[in-house]
């Protein structure tokens, strides 16, 4: 794949070679690297562009629109890669708020193209490639939320699936509990909670499933306190477990979980924004806000609570709210304020997808 | 210095993935030695010691500094070593200086107990009797902290816990006939019940990105290769509940360009019962309308030998073909077929003219040169610690619902993992992964798109930090727990011309050696479409 180059040595620190009639600049090394010229690199953009974008374009088509004699697969695949990814570093993700990253985004382009700027004499060309830089970054922040959307429209399907299979079990097992009592001894020996659940539960739908909503909750308890401590609101599991098997969580033998992604997701998605004013400091509301009015890409509280909102809801029943309420008040030694951010805790990784992360996901160029 | 980016610049964003890590957790790893520091398990009962008297093996006793103490003085405090068979002193030593902090050395002597008692059973000097013994031990030890309930102790104890489960599983499946109790509960997923498996599966997929990884790689590549079809087929090795393809159905009627969504039909490869399947393909199929996806579902049996035969697939002219195969376990399939099951599928795609073939596949880390049991025994422990430490991590406040998915999933894959190191290592039966395979066979690497790597890495973006995606080859992604690579999907290409210039015969995987395999594989490197 690589034509024959003449070993022409320059100043540069790395033996470089300059090849004829292309005029790419290669090192010797057995596996040549490339210097991206401005030249070339504004060439590769226009290929890019012709293509339909970045994410349209892949290696092969660019090196022919490109036509560069000597440019390799290779070489193309990897400054493909960075020009889609931009070059914030990876921590951004979670330290800046979607505005903050998107303004280091245009800032770190702005100083790269400065840097190019700084080998070239024209001025405009320089303002030319700031500009183009900054369209890019535009551009990438836009398929960035394409992909976003897509993404959580597969997870939503994910869950949905899920949940149907778990329906379904739901109903084989409560046919073979009508049948006989046999798997239960078998059950439970590994499992002693999910089985005294699924004891008395063959009345009920959903045993177990409840039993998951706790989880849920507290998973985004968990979550929560990841960003921002509660400094032992909770107990937390870990403790009641150690100290004995009788948790809370347990006193009327079934295990008070909420299936995370039907529980209140309406409430979730109308307050989500006042509990984070509420509950979380100053930046961490202000992040959000930013994120919800960024994204305009129909990901938004409100039409989240719609797409949960539509899909099958086995705990939202009657029955199964009940439950759960009923669950809470026994959780006597839970203090009070356990109401308030369960809500925001809802978002575990699935509901995640939604609100919450697109504030981190944002500043990911 | 007319340098606008150069190469050369480490990449940024996605690619810069490996180095920042937990150190503490890193070396604990690194400082494993499979010899076992007795001296802190002196407060162990003397019975422990009377036990081990009787049950030591000849040769250990003759060893110079070791158990002739041990017998003759009551405390055996002041010479530990020796009980590994093959324990080397100045490594013990370092062991024993090393252990400062108390805290992490528990976990560590929980290792070094595990790995002697790995060594016991399959090392050079075999010695049940002993394996045995560590076993005991091992259970007392992490009874003792809660564990055995399986939801108290650390996450190393309960990691231990199902390890030693693992080990006697392996020990009273080779020695005697099986015993009761505790072992059948664990020996393998038919004993949880299927609702706990579907909650624990359920956890674990909230709780990491593990699951999804590998279903939206393929399923993003297969909907790139099919691009504008109006029917595609997909035959998947192990569809078991068909989780992998309900964002894929979603996806193509969401497919951008407004036009229908073409047809797609998924065959199921099967072994034996088809109940199960036929419950998944009416999911699939009432998903699927759910969606207003034009779907149809049917099934493909393996041989009694496990072989899969490209006749049985029926295939319609002008349909694209894709081969999926997922070999990471998903929810209770535990028996992930034998190598030359998988093997034959592979090989059936160049049969059938498959358009693409998507891998999912747990990625090896390390290239174990010795194939012993004791080594792949160690990876095993290694990559589930990720696992572990990664559900940790995560989620910290959530002890009883990792301690259900570690039970329920996690616990039979170790068993099964485990299991499976033991027979390979007997057979001398090995593959260094099955996308080098694939590599040597002729297989075409297709690239991973762009959108693709942006999908996994905003997928582990809602979970913990220490998840990690790189990309290693073009065709190739890789999900990591910081520096540990735990799954790679990868996509290929069939080769055109029917394969293999030897025959495809599933003894191949075995006799392949790993120079051969690397080299084709640097190789072909560079071929790349």
């Amino acid at each position: 794949m690589f034509s024959s180059k003449k070993p022409t040595m320059n100043s540069h620190e790395r033996p470089m070679c300059v090849q004829g009639d292309s005029g790419l600049v290669l090192t010797t090394d057995p596996k040549p690297r490339l210097r991206w010229t401005v030249e070339l690199h504004d060439r590769f953009v226009d290929a890019v562009t012709q293509l339909g974008g970045p994410d349209k374009a892949t290696p092969k088509t660019i090196m022919r629109v490109m036509g560069v004699k000597g440019l390799t697969l290779y070489h193309l695949k990897s400054h493909l890669q960075k020009f889609r990814l931009g070059k914030q570093p990876h921590k951004e993700l979670n330290d800046h708020s979607a505005k903050n990253a998107a303004l280091e985004l245009q800032r770190n382009s702005a100083s790269s193209s400065a840097i190019m700027g700084r080998n070239m004499n024209d001025r405009n060309m320089h303002m030319n490639d700031a500009f183009r830089m900054q369209m890019e970054v535009h551009r990438r922040l836009h398929e960035q939320l394409e992909v976003q959307k897509h993404l959580q429209m597969r997870i939503e399907a994910h869950g949905k699936y899920m949940q149907s299979i778990l329906e379904r079990a739901c109903q084989t097992l409560a046919a073979e509990s009508l049948v006989s009592g046999g798997y239960k001894g078998q059950a439970s020996r590994g499992v002693p909670d999910m089985g005294a659940v699924k004891e008395m539960g063959s009345a009920v739908s959903f045993p177990s499933l409840q039993d998951l909503h706790l989880y849920g909750g507290d998973q985004l308890e968990m979550q929560h306190q990841m960003e921002r401590p509660l400094d032992g609101l909770f107990p937390t599991d870990d403790s009641i477990m150690s100290k004995k098997r009788s948790n809370p969580y347990h006193s009327n033998g079934k295990g008070p979980l909420i299936w995370v992604d039907n529980l209140r997701l309406q409430e979730l998605g109308s307050t989500a924004a006042c509990i984070v004013s509420q509950e979380e400091p100053p930046s961490k509301s202000e992040q959000l806000q930013i994120s919800s009015s960024a994204i305009d890409t129909g990901i938004d509280a409100d039409s989240i609570a719609n797409v949960y909102e539509a899909k099958p809801i086995l705990s939202m029943d009657s029955s199964g709210e009940k439950k759960y309420d009923g669950g809470a008040s026994k959780l006597v030694d839970r203090p009070s304020p356990r109401r308030d951010p369960l809500p925001m805790a809802m978002m575990n990784p699935m509901m995640t997808a939604g609100a919450m992360p697109q504030a981190r996901n944002l500043s990911y160029g | 210095m007319e340098v606008a980016m150069e190469e050369a610049v480490a990449p940024s964003g996605c690619s810069s993935t490996t180095t920042t890590m937990d150190d503490d957790f890193i070396c604990a790893w690194n400082d494993w030695n499979p010899a076992v520091d007795w001296g802190s398990f002196s407060s162990v009962a003397d019975d422990f010691h009377e036990l081990i008297e009787s049950m030591m093996c000849p040769d250990a006793v003759d060893s110079p500094d070791g158990l002739m103490s041990v017998s003759q003085t009551p405390s055996y405090n002041s010479s530990p070593s020796s009980m590994a068979t093959s324990a080397d002193t100045p490594a013990e030593e370092d062991a024993r200086a090393g252990g400062g902090h108390d805290g992490d050395d528990k976990g560590l002597r929980l290792v070094h107990l595990l790995v002697a008692a790995a060594e016991a059973l399959a090392g050079p000097h075999k010695s049940p009797e002993l394996a045995r013994v560590i076993l005991v031990r091992l259970k007392e030890l992490v009874s003792q902290a809660g564990a055995g309930a399986g939801v108290g102790g650390t996450s190393i104890e309960r990691l231990t816990l199902h390890f030693t489960d693992a080990l006697q599983g392996l020990l009273d499946g080779g020695t005697s006939a099986h015993c009761g109790g505790r072992n059948s509960f664990r020996d393998g997923h038919l004993h949880h019940h299927t609702s706990d498996v579907l909650t624990a599966f359920q956890l674990l997929q909230d709780m990491s990105p593990y699951i999804k990884f590998g279903h939206f790689t393929a399923n993003q590549a297969i909907l790139e290769e099919t691009r504008g079809d109006r029917r595609i087929h997909i035959i998947d090795y192990d569809i078991a509940e068909g989780v992998q393809w309900a964002s894929l159905l979603q996806a193509l009627v969401s497919r951008p360009g407004g036009s229908q969504p073409p047809h797609l039909r998924i065959t199921a490869v099967t072994r034996g019962g088809s109940r199960a399947m036929r419950e998944t393909g009416r999911l699939l199929a009432a998903f699927a309308a759910s969606v207003g996806q034009p779907f149809s579902f049917s099934q493909c049996r393996l041989d009694a030998d496990e072989q899969f035969r490209p006749a049985g697939v029926k295939v319609v002219k002008g349909e694209t073909l894709v081969m999926n195969c997922v070999l990471h376990p998903t929810m209770n399939n535990t028996r992930s077929g034998s190598a030359s099951s998988v093997a034959s599928f592979l090989l059936g795609a160049v049969e059938l003219g498959a358009k693409v073939v998507t891998l999912v596949e747990e990625e090896e880390q390390e290239q174990y040169e010795e194939k012993g049991f004791v080594r792949r025994f160690m990876g095993e422990l290694h990559r589930y610690s990720a696992v572990w430490d990664s559900l940790e991590a995560g989620f910290p406040m959530q002890g009883k619902a990792r301690g259900m998915v570690e039970r329920v999933i996690l616990a039979p894959r170790i068993a099964g993992a485990v299991g499976r190191a033991y027979r390979d290592s007997k057979e001398e039966e090995t593959d260094g992964g099955w996308g080098k395979w694939m590599a040597v066979m002729g297989f075409g690497r297709v690239t991973i798109s762009c959108f693709n790597h942006c999908q996994a890495k905003l997928l582990l973006g809602l979970f913990n930090d220490g998840y990690r995606v790189e990309e290693d080859g073009s065709n190739n992604l890789v999900l990591g727990w910081k520096s540990r690579r735990l799954l790679a999907a990868s996509v290929w290409k069939p080769p055109l011309s029917p394969p293999p210039p030897c025959p495809p015969s599933p003894i191949r995987v075995g006799i392949v050696t790993p120079d051969g395999l690397t080299n084709s594989f640097e190789d072909s490197d560079f071929v790349s479409d």
